[in-house]
């Protein structure tokens, strides 16, 4: 799917996708760290 | 409106919705996924308590129906827009999530064994769509996107593709609407077929993720069939993603040497580039759940987290699917794309009976 969003002289810029990784990581980290016990469905 | 929000998806990357913007269309995507959940729940209560014979319809499939009815009948208000089109972020977020419910020695059978489909599937999709194109009198570009569109990951590749071959915005959109009309028959029409042929799961998994184009139809798809088919079909396309990168650096330098695009600098950049970052957080996922970083309950967590991110994508395809817009974008291309797709179809179908015959699926 689609890449990076922008690099270059200005910095890195995170893309949508590395942000939806960084969010399900830190996602899978509370539920590591047991902030959420129980994710119910 | 499909064509709408694909071009404010190219130009979002130049100027991001304010997260103010995104909150009216994220709480339409999960209010209507809600309702399909419920509405799932309540018929199968209420034919249960009265003794009907009712067939259980999965909450997939109301998500979508529900977003059709509302895209399709009412008009949705222009403040839902900018939320709507963040169903993709939450497909990837749910793709990077469900890695917890693949064991890593699993991840690398199935996704082996889908890779090598993949690379036979892209090989003869590009063939034949090239084919269709000259045989169709469609531009040569136009050829290109069609071309990357039905044989790696839908939206996206064309998107990606779009920038590298410095293909006409126009040209994207037909592509991008052919796309997209054809994911939602593909919707429809692979699970009955897939009931016909009485395929198991992993078979039917495998072959939506091979067969149908974008990424959120893919897993619709296969989560119309089943639990399992879902998880197989995101496998199975998260591999075929995986070769994005590769098809449009083919593609940018086919077109650099004839001079209609910009030359590739840096081809290892360029691949880093295109390549989907969800494939590794889906991996990584996957890896610290084989090393056992967590619990039973935990993984339970994880895996329904990735149920409700799936939740908002599926209310998103049936809110960003308008019939009147696709049937707008011109008969050609969807022909084209059409025929492309029966074709890959039957093709892919074939690979996966062979496949499942081989390593019994």
């Amino acid at each position: 799917m689609s890449g990076e969003v922008s690099s270059g002289r200005k910095g890195w810029k995170p893309s949508l996708d590395t942000w939806a990784v960084i969010l399900a990581l830190a996602l899978a980290l509370l539920v590591r760290a047991d902030v959420f016990k129980k994710i119910p469905w | 409106m499909a064509t709408s929000i694909a071009v404010s998806k190219v130009e979002s990357e130049k100027t991001p919705a304010k997260i103010f913007d995104l909150v009216p269309g994220i709480l339409l995507l999960a209010g209507v996924g809600y309702a399909g959940k419920s509405l799932e729940k309540f018929l199968n209560t209420y034919a249960k308590a009265h003794h009907w014979t009712f067939p259980n319809i999965e909450y997939v499939l109301w998500a979508i129906l529900i977003g059709l009815v509302i895209s399709n009948v009412l008009t949705v208000p222009k403040i839902f827009q900018p939320g709507i089109a963040t169903y993709e972020f939450w497909l990837k977020v749910g793709i990077v999530l469900l890695g917890s419910r693949f064991v890593l020695a699993d991840v690398l059978k199935l996704g082996g064994i889908s890779l090598a489909l993949v690379v036979i599937e892209i090989s003869l999709s590009l063939v034949l769509m090239h084919a269709l194109g000259r045989a169709f009198h469609l531009t040569p570009k136009l050829t290109s996107l069609l071309a990357v569109g039905s044989s790696i990951c839908g939206v996206s590749a064309i998107i990606a593709a779009q920038g590298a071959i410095d293909a006409d915005e126009q040209d994207s959109t037909f592509a991008i609407s052919a796309v997209l009309a054809l994911g939602a028959l593909a919707l429809f029409s692979f699970p009955l077929i897939g009931h016909s042929l009485h395929l198991s799961d992993g078979s039917f998994g495998l072959w939506a993720g091979l067969g149908v184009d974008n990424t959120a139809e893919a897993t619709a798809t296969g989560a119309l069939y089943s639990d399992a088919a879902g998880k197989v079909a995101v496998l199975a396309k998260t591999a075929r993603n995986a070769m994005i990168g590769f098809v449009v650096l083919a593609y940018a330098i086919y077109w650099a040497k004839r001079g209609q695009a910009g030359a590739v600098g840096n081809k290892a950049g360029f691949l880093w580039k295109k390549f989907p970052k969800f494939v590794l957080g889906f991996l990584a996922i996957s890896l610290l759940v084989s090393l056992h970083s967590f619990t039973k309950d935990q993984v339970t967590s994880l895996g329904n987290l990735s149920r409700w991110a799936f939740l908002l994508t599926f209310a998103g395809v049936g809110l960003r699917t308008n019939f009147r817009q696709l049937s707008k974008q011109g008969l050609r291309p969807f022909v084209v794309g059409a025929l492309g797709e029966v074709l890959i179809a039957a093709l892919t179908l074939g690979l996966v009976l062979g496949a499942s015959r081989i390593w019994g699926l």
